[in-house]
């Protein structure tokens, strides 16, 4: 494990207004989240798990605590920054699949490139190669609706490597897919962990998932309770 | 990919609705161009109608008459009226040239005396480039050198007078001594006005001025031109040549003396503001709700591009993009429907009730004015892409995670 995290969260807090009483969804979480790291955030449903997500993802901001992102708090950065944060460091696979409908599979993972600049070329070059690697070449010039369950996930995975990030988010990647998409799925996230050294930060209450990850944290009513190494 | 492709795979995405939407403004579009080209028509009608109701293209006349009435026959007449019409005949870009002496008199029929405004005018320069021959109904237009009136149904009914009885005018010439001539009656004209029908007379320009005994005078000269001249050139041409000749007038085109045309121009003009006003609106409310539907379904998807890095300002401007988009498809199916609903108004030859200050209905005849074509794409265009912007800049700046949890 590297000495130095990419990510650092101190105190994280965060609650939702709900009725007369806000709901605690995180209660001062500590984390680090390191560059080849495949972590699971493990809990049951209203855990936090998908709150520490959008959080660490910086697709939301904590009411309290810190969060650094290789070294820099990112309280500071405007919408704007956190966006090109997003764009340029991280990734992220949704638990349904989110992929754009008018756009074939090669141009759903081109999306992210298109909005950093890269030419169509060099896009299309690298849509291909992502495709390949998740076993989808010849699906380039397919739209989202004619795409199984397992194969939109794999595009969305793709699609989360494409700019190259150093982490990636994965909210519950696997509850839409059948056992043995599931399984081919964490085979393939295990890989790019792997070869292409990209942090990968799971939530999950899938035991399967947990088993196959390097760390796991367990979160329960918005405090980790665990930090177990596997 | 790019933006636009992704703009107008996105209007495309919803068939039905883009369609009922383009259908909407197309109607509002191809509303305001066959407005526009009816205004234009009625515009030339009136235009023509002002011209060639005796204002001519330019006016020339002592520079008081244009400023105020004569208090006595002939005060502001033109007493080298020979040499001024020899100048502006001879002016290539002049086609006719129309003297007129303009005064006031009494007429006498039987035992009947009614006042009269008389225009004594050159017959055949009148038939070449002024409607005013038309208007005779009963008998015929004047002719030179003989001593035949047209005068109005109305001063015919007055006098209780008809074709070939015998009249006598009355009139002050310019040192203030009466004079009178007697005259026949050659026609009768219809004039739509009913105070002017009942004073309207006109008679051969010679026998005017032998009645006023000012010969050689006239109250003002009105040129026409032929298609192609400059009004604004010409006038100026003629005004120089004239003062080299000694002849000292002033000028006016026919814009400046046509209130009327002004007034009715200023009407419509007003009409057809209301009216695109009102069509922009209605356009802008649907597409509104278009959008805010549009923006709606898709707000899962806009917090995933936000997620992905998309900035609120390119998702707002996306939509933008599909709202321009469906404008200007839109306003290219406008055109080609304006154009055959154009062309099939104008091969129907339907007649429309007069317009303002004209006597008889017109048939229809629509015009193609590619400035308002150009104004009405470009208003279809910014009202959607107006529209499209503010139910965007709303979905696309709110919480990221509100929007992926949205059902």
């Amino acid at each position: 494990m590297n000495a130095t995290p990419l990510l650092s969260g101190r105190g994280l807090r965060k609650h939702y207004p709900m009725g007369s009483e806000p709901v605690q969804a995180l209660r001062g979480v500590d984390i680090d989240i390191f560059a080849g790291d495949l972590l699971a955030l493990r809990g049951p449903s209203g855990s936090g798990k998908t709150t520490l997500i959008n959080l660490l993802g910086l697709l939301d901001r904590p009411d309290s605590g810190t969060l650094l992102l290789d070294g820099r708090n990112t309280a500071t950065l405007s919408e704007d920054e956190r966006a090109d944060t997003r764009r340029d460091r991280f990734g992220f696979i949704f638990q349904t699949f989110n992929l754009i409908p008018v756009l074939t599979a090669a141009e759903n993972i081109g999306y992210p490139m298109l909005l950093n600049h890269v030419t169509r070329a060099e896009m299309m070059e690298r849509a291909r190669e992502l495709l390949a690697a998740v076993g989808l070449a010849e699906k380039e010039n397919t739209r989202p609706d004619l795409l199984s369950g397992g194969q939109r996930q794999r595009v969305a995975i793709a699609r989360a490597l494409a700019n190259r990030p150093a982490v990636i988010f994965a909210d519950e990647p696997t509850a839409n897919l059948d056992s043995h998409t599931a399984d081919a799925i964490l085979d393939l996230l295990q890989r790019l962990n792997r070869e292409q050294q990209v942090a990968v930060v799971i939530s999950t209450h899938d035991p399967r998932v947990v088993e196959r990850c390097t760390r796991v944290l367990t979160l329960h009513d918005g405090e980790i309770v665990t930090e177990p190494t596997a | 990919m790019n933006r636009l492709t992704i703009a107008w795979r996105n209007v495309a995405r919803n068939r039905r609705r883009s369609l009922i939407t383009g259908g909407l403004v197309a109607f509002g579009f191809v509303s305001f161009t066959l407005a526009g080209g009816f205004m234009a028509q009625s515009f030339d009608g009136l235009r023509h109608n002002a011209i060639r109701s005796g204002l001519g293209h330019i006016q020339f006349a002592d520079p008081r008459a244009f400023e105020r009435s004569e208090e006595t026959t002939l005060e502001f007449g033109i007493h080298q009226a020979g040499a001024a019409l020899k100048t502006m005949q001879a002016d290539p870009a002049v086609d006719v040239v129309m003297p007129r002496l303009e005064f006031f008199g009494l007429v006498t029929a039987g035992g009947t005396s009614i006042p009269f405004a008389g225009t004594g005018v050159d017959p055949e320069a009148e038939m070449r480039g002024s409607d005013i021959p038309k208007t005779v109904k009963d008998g015929a237009w004047l002719k030179s050198g003989t001593r035949t009136v047209v005068i109005g149904r109305g001063l015919a009914k007055l006098l209780n007078a008809k074709l070939g009885d015998n009249l006598t005018l009355l009139a002050t010439t310019p040192d203030g001594t009466l004079n009178a001539t007697d005259v026949t009656i050659g026609g009768i004209a219809e004039i739509f006005i009913k105070e002017l029908s009942e004073r309207y007379l006109a008679l051969p320009l010679p026998l005017a001025q032998d009645l006023l005994t000012a010969p050689d005078t006239v109250s003002r000269i009105s040129v026409i031109l032929k298609e192609s001249a400059s009004e604004t050139a010409v006038a100026a041409r003629l005004h120089d040549r004239l003062n080299a000749a000694g002849i000292r007038l002033d000028r006016r085109l026919w814009s400046d003396l046509a209130v009327f045309y002004q007034q009715v121009r200023v009407l419509y003009i007003g009409i057809f503001g209301f009216m695109g006003t009102v069509l922009v609106i209605i356009v802008f409310l649907s597409t509104f709700n278009t959008t805010l539907m549009s923006v709606t379904e898709r707000t899962r998807e806009i917090g995933t591009l936000r997620a992905l890095g998309a900035r609120s300002r390119r998702i707002a401007t996306g939509f933008v993009l599909e709202g321009a988009l469906l404008g200007m498809a839109s306003a290219i199916g406008g055109t080609l429907l304006s154009l055959v609903i154009t062309l099939i108004l104008n091969l129907s030859e339907i007649h429309m009730p007069p317009p303002p200050g004209m006597a008889k209905g017109i048939v229809i005849h629509v015009q193609v004015i590619p400035t308002v074509y150009l104004l009405a794409t470009l208003s279809m265009i910014v009202t959607l892409a107006i529209a499209s912007y503010f139910p965007a800049r709303r979905a696309a700046r709110a919480p990221i995670v509100e929007s992926l949890a949205h059902v």
